[in-house]
């Protein structure tokens, strides 16, 4: 396969996202501007202009109308896809780490920084998925993280829980309605962030990415730990693939350290690991910095990763990876397109 | 040629033409500073043969290029939303650029062979150490286990010690010796596959110089090449008086044969004669009658001796 290779930035990339029809996809890093791409030729779509700081996270609706994004200048904004126009903008009190749609696009979570006297909470917003429709300012929900600051959140399925990972490494469920801790169990290493959270394509199970080197697999529903995935390397991102059972995790030295080893010691590729069986199968070269974060088609089809260098590089799979299986796969016939 | 990629150029050749061009190939007397118009050609296979023609910016040559390409079109179900996305005119920083990708944002990185694997970290694994064996053991710890082995007998002694140094070739090195003549007559690829042979076949035990590998040619080739001495009708004459001068001795072997070569050792510092002498002959019928004649003639006031120079090892 041959990456395609997306230069928008001139800074370290921060979370790339695919709309759900995985034709655009959208990038944000630290130097203050989003950038959208059609995946299928890396022809960019346009920018959008407006934040005044370090730019997190990014996230689209699911019919892609609007498009939502959180920066160190403490605001979330809401931006019209189509025109690049920032539709709304949110002030918090500190900078906003991660935001994300519900499965309706209806509700917009928000995970806010612990910072300067003010405590991290998860804010959640009520979105009218129009891009005309006055957005109201009003908070629908807060949870404030009173022990440790959660760093990444998401909604599970039929947006009944909201699933948020912390910098102790413990991930927790809240009851997306009322705010309610239900639990909080530690997934990571004590102490050891949770740098990524991404779910399955039907919200039932999720990933998490750990400093502590290890990515796991748990259930929604009660946040069982389902699988492990160990590497060998501080992890910044993992992601679920959809079609063929695997799942892809990005990491790499520390920023900080980059400049101290050498590109091949620094591990700065994109892993594949069986979803089941939990071996690695493979690995992707090609960042020169560590991965910040993948993201998969929804579709599929390919993958992106952008990476502390800058770049974003967009895989389209070939038949090797859709060909793959195990022995024991092959037996019940679940090697192919669309067989799992 | 072919494949069924969407758009392929399958070939494209280059040809150079001087801006100002010979008077006698100019049968049009075209302007150089012009550019002959883009040609389009349909071939019989379908296929397009387009022909364009430009200027290079640093050497101010014509330049023509000669492109086939074949159009296949291959149909795919888009969702509609995904197709109407696809006209939204472009906005930001790229606003009012054309579509299709910029070059300045986008470009195509190397390709990546990715074939997942079960068996991927055991195959990483036992590489990693094998390399660690390759460095951490040190030149001593590798040559601790090594034996004195002598090439010839076996003995746990060097080779040069050896007690049968005169009297046995090294092992496994006869065959050798007798398939080396053949080599060189028989043509280029008997010869290369000997080379192969003997390159890879000697288990692995390092480099073997060529000459030294079955099937090269016997001694190997020499510097100087075509001027190789002939040594078949060479003769070696000494006793040859310190006064003899080359054309002396050029003399009394002319009278057998048409003499290539005279060749008398000289001392470098007072430039006499050492006391011997080659006489190349281009027949070697000749020498060997000269070798029987001359062999205990008179010259100077010493009596030569003739025979036939041995083959240089």
């Amino acid at each position: 396969m041959r990456p395609i290779l997306l230069q928008g930035h001139e800074r370290s990339l921060t979370q790339i996202k695919y709309t759900k029809d995985g034709d655009i996809l959208f990038s944000c890093a630290k130097d203050q501007v989003i950038c959208a791409w059609f995946s299928a030729n890396g022809e960019r779509l346009g920018t959008y202009h407006g934040h005044q700081g370090a730019l997190w996270t990014v996230d689209i609706d699911p019919t892609t109308t609007l498009l939502a994004s959180g920066a160190a200048d403490n605001t979330v904004r809401l931006w019209d896809v189509r025109t690049g126009k920032c539709v709304k903008v949110w002030d918090f009190n500190t900078a906003v780490k991660r935001v994300e749609f519900n499965e309706d696009g209806t509700k917009l979570l928000a995970v806010t920084e612990k910072r300067m006297g003010f405590l991290g909470t998860i804010v959640v917003l009520d979105i009218k998925v129009d891009v005309e429709a006055e957005q109201s300012d009003e908070r629908a929900l807060t949870i404030t993280c009173e022990e440790s600051k959660a760093t990444v959140a998401g909604w599970s399925y039929l947006s009944r829980y909201i699933i948020a990972g912390h910098e102790d490494g413990s991930i927790s469920q809240y009851d997306a309605k009322t705010g309610d801790c239900l639990y909080n169990t530690p997934a990571h290493e004590d102490g050891m962030q949770v740098t990524d959270l991404q779910f399955s394509l039907d919200r039932t199970y999720f990933i998490t990415a750990s400093k502590d080197k290890t990515a796991r697999l748990h259930s929604s529903r009660d946040l069982t730990p389902l699988k492990t995935y160990i590497s060998d390397t501080p992890l910044n991102t993992a992601a679920i693939t959809p079609k063929k059972p695997f799942v892809i995790l990005g990491g790499g030295q520390a920023a900080m350290d980059v400049t101290t080893t050498s590109s091949r010691q620094g591990k700065f590729e994109a892993r594949f690991y069986h979803k089941v069986f939990e071996d690695e199968i493979g690995r992707v070269k090609g960042h020169f910095g560590p991965l910040n974060t993948v993201a998969v088609d929804p579709l599929g089809r390919g993958y992106a990763s952008g990476g502390e260098d800058g770049y974003v590089r967009v895989h389209a799979f070939d038949r090797g990876y859709f060909d793959f299986g195990y022995e024991v796969e092959r037996e019940m016939g679940l090697v192919g397109v669309g067989k799992y | 040629m072919i494949s069924n990629a969407k758009f392929r150029c399958s070939s494209s050749t280059q040809r150079t033409l001087q801006r100002r061009p010979d008077w006698a190939d100019d049968d049009e007397f075209d302007d150089p500073n012009t550019l002959p118009p883009q040609t389009i050609t349909t071939n019989k296979d379908g296929t397009k043969t387009i022909t364009t023609y430009r200027f290079d910016d640093t050497t101010s040559k014509r330049i023509k290029t000669t492109r086939r390409i074949k159009t296949t079109t291959t149909t795919t179900t888009v969702n509609p939303r995904v197709a109407a996305r696809r006209t939204w005119p472009k906005f930001g920083l790229e606003k009012n650029h054309p579509p299709g990708p910029s070059f300045d944002t986008t470009s195509v990185g190397e390709n990546i062979i990715f074939r997942p694997s079960v068996t991927w970290k055991k195959d990483g694994k036992e590489g990693e150490k094998k390399d660690a064996a390759g460095i951490g053991g040190t030149d001593k710890e590798k040559l601790k286990n090594m034996k004195v082995k002598c090439r010839i007998c076996d003995g746990e002694h060097f080779t040069a010690r050896c007690p049968f140094k005169d009297t046995m070739a090294p092992m496994g090195e006869e065959g050798g010796a007798g398939g080396g003549g053949g080599g060189q007559g028989d043509g280029s690829e008997d010869g290369a596959g000997g080379v192969k042979e003997g390159g890879l076949g000697s288990g692995g035990g390092g480099y073997v110089p060529p000459h030294l590998r079955k099937g090269a040619a016997g001694a190997g080739e020499r510097m100087g090449g075509k001027y190789e001495r002939d040594d078949l009708a060479t003769l070696r004459v000494t006793n040859v008086s310190e006064f003899a001068e080359e054309n002396d001795l050029r003399e009394i072997f002319e009278r057998f044969g048409r003499v290539t070569r005279v060749f008398l050792a000289k001392d470098r510092e007072t430039g006499r004669a050492k006391g011997f002498a080659f006489i190349s002959f281009q027949e070697r019928a000749d020498a060997a009658k000269a070798c029987e004649k001359i062999d205990g003639y008179g010259y100077g006031h010493l009596i030569l001796r003739v025979e036939f120079a041995k083959r240089a090892t």
